[in-house]
């Protein structure tokens, strides 16, 4: 397990008219890692990871992904080099089954003959096989979300950006998410990047966190270091709550 | 020369009357998102039903929308609730379908009421032409022209300065936050559409004036506001004036330099380039 | 139990394939039956065409008349020109109505030209090319062209009954849903349908956009412009106006209301309706030109409200039921197994 990095951000900078997003932030992520991106509501973390991904195009600033500059990078450019995401209200593909929205990410490594192998495979990782067959409209939000997942996972990504894949779960679901994670990282060799509001999830599975407000990069550091930075106490909970 | 000149200014003026009839498409798509395929039609419709009123009550074309307004106005609510309403949720591709629908619908049946003749009005009392130094402008389209502004000016107002036409604004830019401070979107929308429909009616009616109607009419004008909506974007109602006018006097300039057959080629090339190069117009906000 | 399955499907569609090879043997002599079933082929390979571009990859393009306006004048003038016949003149037709699209796909799916707009600029350019070939006196002009006229002749492509179209086109229609079924289990299928449900979630799982699209376009207007070819030839002349908006229309509601994506939706759908048409035009005459496009568009508003994905599927349900009736299989997805198209 090396700590190359894998990905690196510069001065990242998203404007939207007069609203700035995203302002200068720069963070890196190492091969291996889990690294939690937390932050108030409207900090930023979505439009950065559309920034980073490509479904925006950054105002200034570069994305450095396996040592290769990817800033503004087409979206299926990003993912065929191997950085995938999810998003944080489900894009589910309603009138497909969930099988055949897998094999849709499977099919960016795989070629004909071994995509239905892969398939199987990440049906069986993310406990799919039960629903394999249902249409993705017709699905509850927790199976919705592990779809998410799979077809994300099908892709063979190096790195993987989860957008608020805790939200709504029960306690169950959401320990088994976490363990999944697990996997992913310590069997598979998944980066990870989590965006989350589930402190719980945050804390139980991210090595290292990075805490966005208003845009910019207030903390960075382990799960305790956060839990007692200053600054990030003041911007989840106001002046006040330091006192 | 001269008559160069004087064919884009009374292109120009048409522009105005285009305009206005952008107007009611930019109010549908700008409030809920679906652009009314029959829109052209609809121009059509509001045509014939002036050339019905004219002649069954011997009205004259500009004073038929006292009759059509209100007439597309409730047809525009009815095909609102009967055919968008519950599309609104589906795929786009079955928005577009059901307006798709209407527009096929609308021009069989004007194939069949009304056949395959033009229809026309006898002359209205705007009509003649007056001179300003060698141009002649015609006086029908230089007071349709001041209509259509005047109308324009007057949805404006509308939409700026009433209840009802700022709830139409508030809900284009955000639906909840409008649906929070008590706008009903189900109302609004309708109101919308049917407001965007009834304005075809003031333009059928101008355009009765000086011209004639025939079912195919509806892709010309469907064309036509495609691209000024295309051009202006949406926003700005002074942009869509200007765009028209932009517009209308290209059509105008194409025609009696090249070929009058080729004034849909060139519209089509406008409509096409600014999708390309400018998507959100040229006075777009978003 | 899958083989089983296997052995109904494959024997339903073998006698059906029987019945189709019969029909002209059976009708041959009624000239009218013979031109409504050759119609009925025709738009059939219209719509089946489509369905890649619309069923499948979810654009509504509206411009089928401008393709298949393409392939008839290519045909048509090669042959007037220099007497080549029109088994070649259909591929080269299909091959100018694939330039053609990709001549206006590439800017367009470039600049990521989507949904609304492009259904819009697709049905305006029928009319572009109508009016460009209706100027342009050297090849096309106001008037119709007559291509050469012989009582029967293979090489040209012409003869004295409807029944060598008929196989003509069932052959096209053939390839036409051959085409789809191997598409819609490849990586470009997938592709296709995942675009059409949600292109932004598609594009984040590797599926280059601009290029499935342009992919499936240029498919389509090929089929579409080999059939203008074969469309010239029935009628024995070129003529500005096969650069048709209501064709256009009509192939975009048979794709719509057949089911987008089904294979065999549109074709379903081309049988219902456009034998309803030539019925309705036969009974009534010239009399009321705009109805069958009436009720062709009321019925794409009422499907469009209440059963979005086609009436083929109420043709699938039946079918799993009828299965589920003959306990052939256990499983709940009896009809889907083998690809989202089917």
């Amino acid at each position: 397990m090396s700590s190359q990095p894998i990905l690196q951000v510069y001065d990242l900078t998203k404007r939207f008219g007069n609203l700035v997003a995203v302002n200068n932030v720069s963070f890196h992520i190492n091969e291996g890692e889990i690294v939690g991106l937390i932050g108030p509501n409207g900090a930023g973390k979505t439009t950065l990871f559309n920034a980073i991904t490509g479904l925006y195009t950054p105002d200034s600033g570069r994305v450095v992904f396996k040592g290769v500059d990817t800033t503004g990078l087409l979206p299926h450019k990003a993912c065929q080099l191997g950085m995938s995401r999810t998003f944080q209200v489900a894009q589910s593909f309603t009138s497909m089954t969930v099988e055949d929205a897998v094999r849709v990410g499977a099919y960016n490594r795989c070629d004909e003959k071994t995509v239905a192998a892969k398939v199987d495979e990440v049906v069986a990782f993310c406990d799919l096989e039960d629903i394999r067959g249902q249409q993705c409209g017709d699905l509850g939000l927790a199976p919705l979300r592990r779809v998410e997942l799979a077809r994300a996972l099908a892709t063979d990504p190096d790195l993987l950006l989860l957008d608020e894949a805790g939200a709504g779960l029960t306690p169950t679901e959401l320990a088994g998410l976490m363990d999944m994670l697990q996997r992913l990282k310590e069997d598979r060799n998944v980066t990870l990047c989590v965006v989350e509001h589930v402190m719980k999830m945050v804390m139980g599975i991210c090595g290292r966190i990075i805490v966005l407000d208003y845009g910019e990069v207030i903390a960075e550091g382990s799960p305790d270091e956060i839990c007692t930075n200053e600054r990030v106490i003041e911007a989840y909970l106001g002046e006040r709550a330091v006192r | 020369m001269d008559t160069i000149i004087q064919n884009t200014i009374n292109g120009a003026l048409m522009g105005c009357i285009y305009a206005l009839i952008t107007l009611g498409l930019s109010i549908i798509y700008g409030v809920m998102n679906v652009v009314n395929f029959a829109h052209g039609d609809f121009v059509m419709l509001s045509m014939y039903f002036t050339f019905w009123v004219g002649t069954l009550w011997s009205f004259d074309a500009v004073a038929t929308p006292a009759v059509t307004f209100p007439l597309l106005f409730l047809f525009g609510i009815f095909a609102y609730y009967v055919l968008i309403d519950g599309t609104l949720r589906q795929k786009y591709v079955t928005q577009i379908a059901v307006t798709v629908g209407l527009q096929t619908l609308l021009r069989a049946l004007a194939q069949m009421i009304w056949k395959a003749q033009p229809r026309a009005l006898p002359y209205s009392i705007i009509q003649g032409n007056f001179q300003v130094g060698g141009i002649t402008i015609m006086l029908s389209r230089l007071i349709t022209a001041a209509v259509s502004i005047v109308a324009i000016a007057g949805v404006y107002f509308f939409l700026t300065k009433t209840w009802p036409g700022r709830a139409i604004r508030a809900a284009s830019d955000d639906l909840d936050a409008a649906s929070l401070t008590g706008v009903n979107y189900k109302r609004t929308y309708a109101l919308a559409f049917g407001l965007g429909s009834a304005l075809t009616a003031l333009a059928g009616g101008l355009l009765m004036s000086f011209q004639q109607v025939d079912p195919t009419m509806g892709l010309r004008f469907g064309l036509l506001s495609w691209c000024i909506l295309a051009l202006a974007g949406l926003g700005s109602i002074p942009g869509l004036l200007i765009s028209g006018v932009i517009v209308g006097g290209t059509e105008a300039l194409t025609m009696s330099l090249w070929d009058p057959r080729a004034r849909s080629l060139i519209v089509y090339l406008i409509f096409v380039l600014v999708l390309w190069l400018r998507p959100r117009g040229l006075f777009g906000r978003k | 139990m899958r083989s089983k399955q296997r052995t109904i499907k494959t024997s339903l569609l073998l006698a059906g394939l029987a019945i189709v090879l019969l029909v002209p043997l059976l009708l041959g002599r009624n000239q009218y039956h013979m031109v409504l079933v050759t119609t009925v082929l025709l738009y059939g390979v219209l719509a089946t065409a489509w369905n890649i571009i619309g069923g499948m990859g979810g654009q509504l393009d509206l411009a089928a008349g401008a393709y298949l306006g393409l392939g008839a004048y290519t045909a048509g003038t090669l042959l007037l020109r220099w007497n080549v016949s029109p088994w070649l003149g259909m591929i080269v037709g299909g091959l100018v109505a694939t330039g053609f699209a990709m001549l206006v796909g590439l800017p367009l799916f470039r600049f990521g030209v989507k949904e609304v707009w492009y259904a819009l600029s697709s049905s305006a350019l029928v009319e572009v090319l109508r009016v460009l070939f209706q100027m342009w006196e050297e090849v096309g002009g106001p008037t119709e062209r007559y291509l050469p006229y012989h009582v029967s002749s293979w090489y040209h492509l012409r003869f004295a009954s409807y029944v060598p179209f008929y196989y003509i086109l069932l052959a096209m229609l053939l390839i036409a849903l051959f085409l789809n079924v191997r598409i819609s289990r490849s990586k470009l299928g997938y592709y296709l349908f995942a675009l059409g449900e949600n292109e932004d979630a598609a594009e984040v799982l590797g599926v280059d956009a601009r290029a499935c699209k342009l992919r499936a376009l240029m498919i389509y207007a090929f089929l579409v412009g080999a059939a203008g070819g074969v469309y010239a030839c029935l009628y024995g002349f070129i003529h500005p106006n096969f650069f048709s908006s209501a064709m256009s229309t009509e192939t975009a509601i048979l794709g719509i209301v057949g089911g987008m994506g089904i294979t065999y939706g549109p074709l379903v759908a081309a049988v219902l309706l456009v034998s309803f048409r030539e019925f309705l035009r036969a009974s009534l005459g010239g009399q009321l030109e705009g109805l069958y496009l009436a009720v062709y568009a009321v019925i794409l508003i009422l499907i469009a409200l209440f059963r979005p994905q086609g009436i083929a599927t109420f043709i699938r349900d039946a079918y799993g039921k009828a299965m589920s009736r003959l306990q052939v299989t256990g499983e709940k997805d009896v009809v889907s197994a083998d690809s989202p198209g089917l």
